[in-house]
């Protein structure tokens, strides 16, 4: 079976980055169909990362220097456009479903989405700078309540 | 308050029957996938064929392996659901992922599975795999045996024969032909080998090949219950009995045919495909 020009690392990265989009869309427009924005952002799209992310390693990781032993054998790894493409799309699909998961956690503790939205940009680009910034909201969401009920 | 009784469909027939073999062979089937995908990004290759091709054959032929156990076991009196079965059920479920793991991980460093010995890590591996092999297959003719024993499976007796015959056949000749094949250095005879094969099965089309006889022996299990099935629905009882029988020995031959033919180097239906 000859590689197809279709699957060349170059060719799925240019598919793999519209398809996360796709995702993070969905979550920024979750109140108006919370359930397929969640099924599409939590599952759909990270299973499909990870048909992707598996087919990769599966044929390229024995091809692949390096190893996860020291930080020049992981940027070794990343010298493999295969590997480093492996490596881009596992941060696509953990860095959104993060990001489902902190809309569902908003939406389960009544934090309007307005304020999910900066987080989920932070989530976006730097993935857990963003869930280091939801969970510091959450933290003073749940202090205010605690105090509410305390003078109440 | 009377409970209504559920209608059985087929598919929750085999999860009540078999639950440990119909869930791993969806799980089998499922992870498939991902070996299909791979598949299309991936052009190495082993022996002349695609790596991905035998674990794919491995998945698609363990699957319907456990979904035929699965099948069978309502035949067997309250299905594989005592704590005995399922302890049994688990070892074999155990031995087939093993199998699965190890054929999937060779095939991702592009090395052989079975018939590795220069690497002295994989040839103790494949040592422990042929012991696992065995335990898979020694449960068609546990599961063959029960159903044997069992006097109310509500089955034409000659379908009844034909289906217990099947699964102890599949063991038995299993056992004998993947005994010699894994007693050869590989599973061709003969040269030369370029690697023209017919499509799916992977059989060579220019030399003699021992998995004909493996793939025959395997499916003892799903040919002779057709033909009892057949047997029951055309001739009288007794008759059907002898047939059933006539066509247990007749399919032994055509397992050792096959394997006799593969011995003297000539390839098996070469121009099919």
């Amino acid at each position: 079976m000859s590689p197809d020009s279709a699957f060349q690392p170059d060719s799925l990265f240019q598919i793999a980055n519209p398809v996360a989009l796709l995702g993070w869309i969905a979550l920024i427009f979750a109140p108006l169909a919370p359930r397929i924005s969640d099924a599409v952002a939590s599952l759909v799209i990270p299973l499909l990362m990870g048909l992707a992310y598996s087919a990769l390693i599966l044929a390229h990781w024995a091809g692949a220097t390096g190893g996860y032993s020291s930080l020049p054998d992981v940027m070794a790894l990343f010298i493999n456009p295969h590997i480093a493409l492996a490596g881009w799309v596992h941060y696509l699909a953990f860095d959104l479903f993060v990001g489902a998961w902190a809309v569902r956690t908003a939406r389960d503790e009544r934090i309007s989405h307005v304020l999910v939205l900066p987080h989920l940009a932070l989530i976006f680009l730097f993935g857990p700078a963003g869930f280091l910034t939801f969970h510091a909201m959450r933290a003073a969401f749940r202090l205010r309540a605690n105090a509410a009920g305390a003078t109440s | 308050m009377t409970a209504i009784p559920m209608p059985l469909t087929p598919a929750t027939r085999l999860w009540r029957d078999a639950p440990a073999f119909t869930g791993v062979a969806l799980f089998i089937a499922l992870t498939a996938l991902p070996l299909l995908a791979a598949a299309l990004i991936d052009d190495r290759t082993l022996l002349g064929a695609p790596v991905w091709q035998k674990p794919l054959q491995f998945h698609l032929a363990l699957g319907i392996y456990l979904i035929t156990l699965a099948f069978f076991a309502r035949f067997v009196p309250g299905g594989l659901q005592s704590p005995r079965w399922r302890m049994y059920a688990g070892v074999v479920c155990f031995c087939i992922v093993a199998e699965l793991v190890w054929v999937g991980g060779a095939a991702s460093f592009a090395t052989a599975s079975h018939f590795n010995t220069d690497d002295a890590v994989m040839g103790t591996v494949y040592g422990v795999m042929g012991l696992f092999a065995l335990v898979l297959t020694s449960a068609s003719a546990v599961i063959g045996v029960a159903i044997w024993r069992n006097a109310n499976t509500g089955l034409a007796p000659a379908l009844h024969l034909s289906v217990a015959m099947g699964l102890v056949l599949t063991f038995v000749l299993t056992l004998i032909v993947a005994g010699t094949l894994s007693s050869m250095p590989g599973h061709h005879v003969g040269t030369p080998v370029t690697g023209d094969a017919l499509p799916l099965l992977g059989w060579s089309r220019e030399v003699g090949d021992l998995r004909v006889g493996h793939f025959f022996a395997t499916h003892a299990l799903h040919i002779l219950p057709v033909a009892g099935y057949i047997a029951a629905r055309l001739l009288a009882p007794a008759m059907a009995r002898v047939a059933v029988v006539a066509a247990a020995l007749a399919y032994a031959g055509l397992v050792f045919g096959t394997m006799a033919q593969a011995f003297r180097g000539q390839p098996f239906l070469s121009w099919l495909g």
